[in-house]
């Protein structure tokens, strides 16, 4: 299908003309579809809203499907097309975002910066772009949509795994190569943090760091464990809190891909070992963020530590099953225990005591499994699943295990690029 | 005669040797530390605190009591009376005759120490105090006929030469075990130390009905921080180790060691005996630590005690219930010395175990040991309308919160014991987010320096303001603040001050009449009596009396009053989480399910926790203040 | 021959109080280094030598603490580095990031690039310094690690994935000796224009609906937050029971 959008100048005349013998066969032709105006935009047609109710009455209903337009049924690729295309032709300076891009993507915390980035070029002036500057293997394909005008993709054996030394002297290569108004990065664990202090320190720059309110004068940036605010004139080298900005959404950027020059790099004097195998099971319950607890109700233990690690969750355990002897003490989870941060936990046979409710306020989704369906933990829970755990455990290990076998593939990819 | 001077000079010599070992074990305890005792008054109080007081603690036992009384009254009267007439020879028959009835009773005391000893209980030590009623009767026989031609019952030089040698053998063996072994540590130096410890006592105020059960504080300033070596105790804590006659009823009671954790308090004392004296354990022959074998521990006056004396697991099962103490006939005080060598682990060496050091360091940085933010100390009482003592500056009692103000499950006892008070219209205030934690926990862990900031942190915002009475919910906040703290308030913040646990102070309302309530209608109540509000504080009447006025019967169990059994709770064991065969709160909780009771009213937070950690099905467990609330009577207006 | 390893500590700040305690990151860095030399460790702090908090970094079991005693206002980076530089030092282990002050990270960075040394950050444990190379397991996120080999002299700043430090005693603490040196004297003259406030809270961004009705908006904004009860099966065969664990737990992306 042509992506040019042609107007039927005759279809339309139909559609505004309600006396046209053919006007009801046209309008339910158009009934779901969309109508576009002349720039492409989706133009909404007021007459084909509601229905007719049963006294003669046109009636709008706005809840029911006469909302906004159906989304469903509008393919996503449709939908890019149609957002208006940002250039920038021979920009004046840059604004370089050094993204994470774990596992080769944009994350949403790169989205937040490029977004950012926007706003400070809006707010400076003149004619600025947005370069998205990447490392490693990019399998981002929306590039364009979050907003980056150029794409820098510095390639090298050099610069693969872990080598923040050589990434920082191909970013200071670049600081050399391109008029930089702003370093942005993300001050994050991906890597942000680390790579944006070592050009600041190399550029010798002072950055502002977990910057969170950032406009073209002042950046606001927290300080003393996140208890301060500190205002100053927004410096060359920003790392970004999460949520800093809101990402791009309705404009198309270029995307055009920019070089860099070849330059030597030293040798570097961190060399990479390659990740390490952990065991979930090694995993602080502080900061495991799956974890799979017992309590009184378990009665098949061998199964249990099966199902732990056929899910690759943490262990977990309520104080009595510590106190009975088959959990050791680091696993109580619990205000006596350790506090836990998972975003899921899955409670087998904990009915749910106050002080260990109060050790998983902090988690995300709560899953209970439990023989009764009136205890606290049910109470929780976003789901809950009344009945006997060895069955349920024994189930849901044959589902993880065939769910296993089709992904594998795509799971030894996505290792590979988390390294 | 030719040998007939034989038994006085034996008597001489073993008196002689007595001495010289008493003297050589008097220099032993002079290794501890200096303390100021006054020497004059102890001496002369001693017979009486014997009679009395460590009377009193034996007199449980009546078999026992007697008996003792038998044999040691025979004995000590004899024993004056044998160097009248044997050594110094006053030839009055009449004094004979009053030493052959010191002996005789001497004997009957001895035979029946005998009989019990045929069959003895497990918590008795066996080894050479199976030896001792033996040598007792063999001394008392000796000398009745010894006696006898004193007496006038037979001539002088009956049975020849034979006797004599035969009795000059009793003597030996007699005198050896009760003058010799006396001073050189057998069974028999619990009558030489322990008449000294009763004068010379760390705590002279527990005498005459007194209780004296706060710790004692540390100087900071010292050059070792708490008791590193047995050299590190005050003289006469040693000399009270010396005083343990291994009855066993300090292990009979001790929740640990039933729980099967590695505590025993009898091996304990022993081990501190082995420690002032150097050597090993061979020689011990009572019960073990649960899980240990004995042999293995040596140690002398100048050695780290838990460098192979004592392992650091024994010092961190204590949950300081103070029930050996409360049993110990001979006044020992097992407490101090347990908290005294925690006070070096923590201080010194940095090994309070498991999530010791975690608590600790909250306490210093957020006052509570959970290291929730010290501005939320009030947030459970935001829709409790409560007044608090910074903007109101004078109330009549002052509501002392403690942690329990952080924890959901003792937010209930104190909204219900806030609401009670409400009814009662009792001028009441907090004092917010200004409180912090009484410093129970860190002190009972060994950290005296983080009391002492607290205790004195704490001091000086109560004398800020004016009260009459202080009045908490949790015993252990109750207990410092009554009893430990008046060490650190120099300028008599509490003086005047009335320290009250709720459970007095609601009893106080509803006999005057404040406080309507109707009666209970549920089932069977039993009531567990909290340490520190029972052997701590003595306090064991006003619970039982606010349940019965109640309309409730309380269920008893076997062991309540001073002989309650900790819910495992205290001393910071929950924290320290030293593993046993057994949970203290299990055996606890079946105490009281063999009363029937369906629910077990508590005086204690931490009780309260305790119990209801307990797996169901199991009796209910409530805070006094919970039920009282509960049948609060609601006038209508 | 024994490497010579200097740990640099600052004052923390408690999340919950805001009082000032051992950092839970330098708290770290000693304890690393006390596995890596013993009570050879040279521990560093630029400030004030009153400050008590260095006893409890002291009551580790440190004999002494040294102190570049400078000015709350002076710039550490460079009394350090010429600490350092006087020093024959191998390793150097600090926090990723102070618990007060700026708190920007920046101080490794900075000491490594004036010393030209190497830098590995978020470092969980180091398992071995031999023939002038050191063994360094890096903390990824979720408890992930990565091994790296890195050559001496280095620094180090420790995340909080290394080994906990132990318990602080209080006694060794107040006995330890405290070894002032003269520090910087040059005032952080960046930092004196900023202005500095008690941090307000961020606002959470909300689910952004890009409402096409005013009903869509009126509803978007009146949404109950995602809550209240959870679904209960109760009846349903155990198989369907699974299945709805695994979606969930599908969702949540922990299954991969």
């Amino acid at each position: 299908m042509s992506d040019i959008i042609r107007r039927d100048p005759r279809a339309e005349w139909i559609m505004r003309n309600r006396l046209h013998p053919l006007h009801d066969q046209y309008v339910s032709q158009e009934e779901g579809g969309e109508v576009r105006g002349p720039s492409g935009l989706i133009r909404k047609f007021p007459h084909k809203v509601g229905f007719i109710g049963p006294n003669g009455i046109k009636r709008i209903d706005r809840l029911k499907g006469n909302s906004s337009a159906p989304q469903g049924r509008r393919s996503s690729a449709a939908q890019e097309v149609q957002l208006p295309l940002h250039t920038v032709a021979n920009p004046d300076y840059y604004i370089m975002v050094a993204a994470d891009m774990v596992g080769g993507r944009l994350t949403s915390h790169d989205k937040d910066i490029l977004g950012l980035a926007h706003k400070l070029i809006a707010e400076e002036g003149g004619n600025g772009a947005v370069v998205a500057v990447c490392f490693g293997e990019v399998k981002e394909e929306h590039f364009d949509t979050a907003g980056a005008d150029r794409v820098l993709h510095i390639e090298g054996e050099e610069f693969e795994g872990y080598a923040p030394e050589a990434r920082m002297q191909a970013l200071a290569q670049v600081e050399s190569q391109y008029t930089v108004k702003h370093w942005l990065f993300p001050d994050s664990i991906h890597g942000g943090c680390d790579l944006a202090s070592r050009l600041a320190a190399r550029l010798g720059e002072r950055p502002a760091t977990q910057a969170w309110q950032v406009n073209a004068e002042q950046a606001v940036s927290r300080g003393a464990s996140a208890s301060l605010d500190i205002t100053r004139k927004t410096p060359k080298i920003l790392m970004l809190l999460e949520e800093c900005a809101d990402a791009i959404d309705e404009t198309r950027h270029e995307a055009t891909p920019l070089t860099l020059e070849t330059f030597s790099v030293a040798a570097p004097t961190i060399t990479d070992q390659g990740l390490m195998d952990v065991d979930p099971n090694a995993i602080p319950l502080g900061e495991a963020e799956f974890i799979l607890s017992a309590g009184n109700g378990i009665h098949n233990w061998d199964q249990f530590h099966e199902a732990a690690k056929v899910l690759g969750a943490t262990e977990g355990a309520s104080r009595v099953a510590v106190d009975d002897g088959f959990m050791p003490r680091f696993r109580q989870v619990g205000a006596t225990g350790t506090w836990v941060t998972a975003r899921v936990y899955v409670a087998v046979g904990i009915s749910g005591a106050i002080q260990h409710m109060q050790g998983i306020g902090q988690v995300d989704k709560v899953v209970a499994i439990n023989t009764d369906a009136g205890c606290d933990m049910v109470k929780r829970a976003a789901l809950s699943v009344i009945g006997d755990s060895e069955e349920i455990l024994a189930e849901l290990m044959k589902l993880v295990a065939e769910h296993k076998q089709t992904s594998l593939s795509d799971q030894a990819e996505e290792n590979s690029n988390a390294a | 005669m030719v040998i007939d001077w034989l038994p006085s000079v034996l008597i001489v010599v073993l008196l002689a040797l007595g001495v010289i070992g008493a003297l050589r074990r008097v220099s032993l305890w002079r290794a501890g530390q200096p303390e100021k005792v006054n020497l004059i008054a102890g001496l002369l109080a001693m017979p009486g605190r014997y009679l009395k007081d460590l009377h009193h603690v034996v007199e449980r036992d009546k078999y026992m009591s007697r008996t003792h009384v038998a044999t040691g009254g025979g004995f000590v009267l004899s024993m004056v009376l044998v160097l009248v007439v044997h050594v110094f020879d006053v030839n009055e028959q009449i004094v004979a005759w009053a030493l052959l009835g010191a002996l005789l009773i001497m004997l009957t005391g001895a035979f029946f120490v005998f009989k019990r000893r045929l069959n003895p209980p497990a918590r008795l030590s066996k080894g050479p105090w199976m030896r001792l009623p033996k040598t007792l009767m063999i001394y008392a026989l000796t000398f009745i006929v010894l006696t006898l031609p004193a007496a006038g019952i037979l001539p002088e030089g009956a049975g020849g030469v034979v006797l004599t040698a035969v009795l000059s053998v009793g003597v030996v063996i007699g005198l050896g075990e009760l003058l010799f072994g006396m001073g050189w540590g057998g069974p028999m130096k619990h009558a030489f130390a322990g008449a000294l410890h009763l004068a010379f006592h760390r705590r002279p105020e527990r005498f005459g009905g007194g209780r004296s059960t706060g710790l004692k504080p540390v100087n900071l300033e010292g050059d070792v921080l708490g008791v590193a070596k047995p050299s590190d105790f005050k003289w006469n804590q040693l000399l009270g180790f010396d005083a343990c006659v291994q009855c066993g009823k300090c292990q009979a009671m001790c929740p640990a060691f039933a729980a099967g954790q590695p505590l025993n308090p009898k091996k304990l004392i022993q081990d501190m005996v082995v420690g002032l004296a150097g050597g090993t354990d061979a020689n011990y022959a009572g019960s073990p630590y649960p899980g240990k074998e004995v042999g293995n521990a040596k140690g002398g006056p100048d050695e780290i005690i838990t460098a192979g004396l004592v392992s650091q697991e024994t010092l961190w099962s204590c949950t300081t219930c103070r029930a050996c103490v409360e049993e110990c006939p001979m006044m020992i005080e097992h407490v101090d010395a347990i908290v005294d060598m925690r006070r070096f682990l923590t201080m010194e060496k940095g090994e309070t175990p498991n999530k010791g050091s975690e608590v600790l360091e909250n306490i210093i940085a957020t006052d509570n040991p959970n290291g929730y933010a010290p501005s939320s100390r009030t947030n459970w009482a935001a829709d409790q309308n409560l007044a608090v003592m910074k903007e109101k500056q004078e109330a009549d009692v002052l509501f002392w919160v403690s942690d329990g103000a952080f924890d959901m499950r003792s937010q209930r006892i104190l909204r219900a014991f806030v609401k009670l008070m409400k009814h009662a219209n009792v001028d009441v205030a907090i004092l917010g987010d200004e409180e912090r934690d009484s410093g129970d926990v860190a002190r009972r862990l060994g950290d005296d320096a983080t009391f002492q900031s607290l205790a004195k942190r704490n001091l000086a915002t109560l004398g800020q303001y004016k009260f009459k009475k202080i009045v908490t919910t949790d015993p252990h906040a109750y207990h410092c603040l009554r009893n430990e703290y008046g060490d650190f308030d120099t300028d008599g913040a509490l003086a005047g001050v009335e320290v009250l646990h709720h459970t007095t102070f609601l009893n106080q309302l509803v006999q005057s009449g404040a406080l309507k309530l109707d009666a209970f209608k549920g089932g069977k109540v039993t009531y567990h009596d909290p340490c520190y509000l029972g052997r701590y504080n003595g306090e064991y009447e006003a619970p039982r009396e606010l349940l019965r006025s109640l309309g409730i019967e309380v269920a008893e169990m076997e062991r309540s009053g001073f002989r309650s059994r900790c819910c495992g709770g205290g001393g910071g064991a929950p924290i320290t989480d030293i593993p046993g065969e057994r949970r203290i709160a299990d055996m606890r909780m079946e105490d009281a399910s063999e009363t029937g009771a369906e629910l077990v009213a508590v005086g204690c937070q931490q009780c309260t926790a305790m119990l209801e950690g307990v797996v169901e099905p199991r009796p209910e467990v409530k805070d006094i203040s919970e039920i009282l609330v509960d049948q609060l009577v609601e006038e209508v207006h | 021959m024994p490497h010579k390893v200097v740990s640099l500590i600052s004052v923390g700040r408690h999340p919950q109080s805001g009082r000032s305690r051992r950092a839970e990151q330098d708290s770290r860095a000693v304890e690393l280094g006390l596995k890596l030399a013993g009570t050879d460790l040279d521990v560093v702090h630029a400030g004030n030598t009153e400050e008590p908090t260095l006893r409890q970094y002291a009551g580790m079991g440190l004999p002494s603490v040294t102190v570049l005693e400078q000015d709350e206002k002076a710039d550490a980076v460079e009394s350090l580095q010429s600490y350092l530089q006087s020093e024959k030092v191998d390793i150097v282990l600090t926090g990723v990031r102070a618990e007060s002050g700026e708190s920007s990270g920046m101080t490794p960075y900075l000491l490594a690039e004036s010393l030209g040394w190497p830098m590995v950050s978020r470092v969980a444990d180091i398992v071995e310094v031999k023939d002038g190379e050191a063994q360094v397991l890096l903390a990824l996120p979720r408890g992930q690690r990565r091994q790296v080999t890195v050559k001496l002299p280095f620094i180090a700043s420790i995340d909080n994935a290394a080994q906990a430090a132990r318990q602080s005693a209080f006694g060794p603490g107040l006995r330890a000796k405290m070894e002032a040196q003269q520090g910087s004297e040059s005032v952080d003259e960046i930092r004196l224009n900023w202005e500095e406030v008690p941090a307000k809270a961020r606002p959470k961004r909300l689910k952004v609906v890009k409402a096409k009705t005013a009903a869509d908006r009126f509803k978007a904004a009146t949404a109950k937050p995602q809550g209240g009860s959870g679904k209960v099966m109760k009846n349903e065969s155990v198989e369907e029971k699974a299945k709805a664990i695994f979606d969930l737990l599908v969702e949540e992306k922990v299954i991969r």
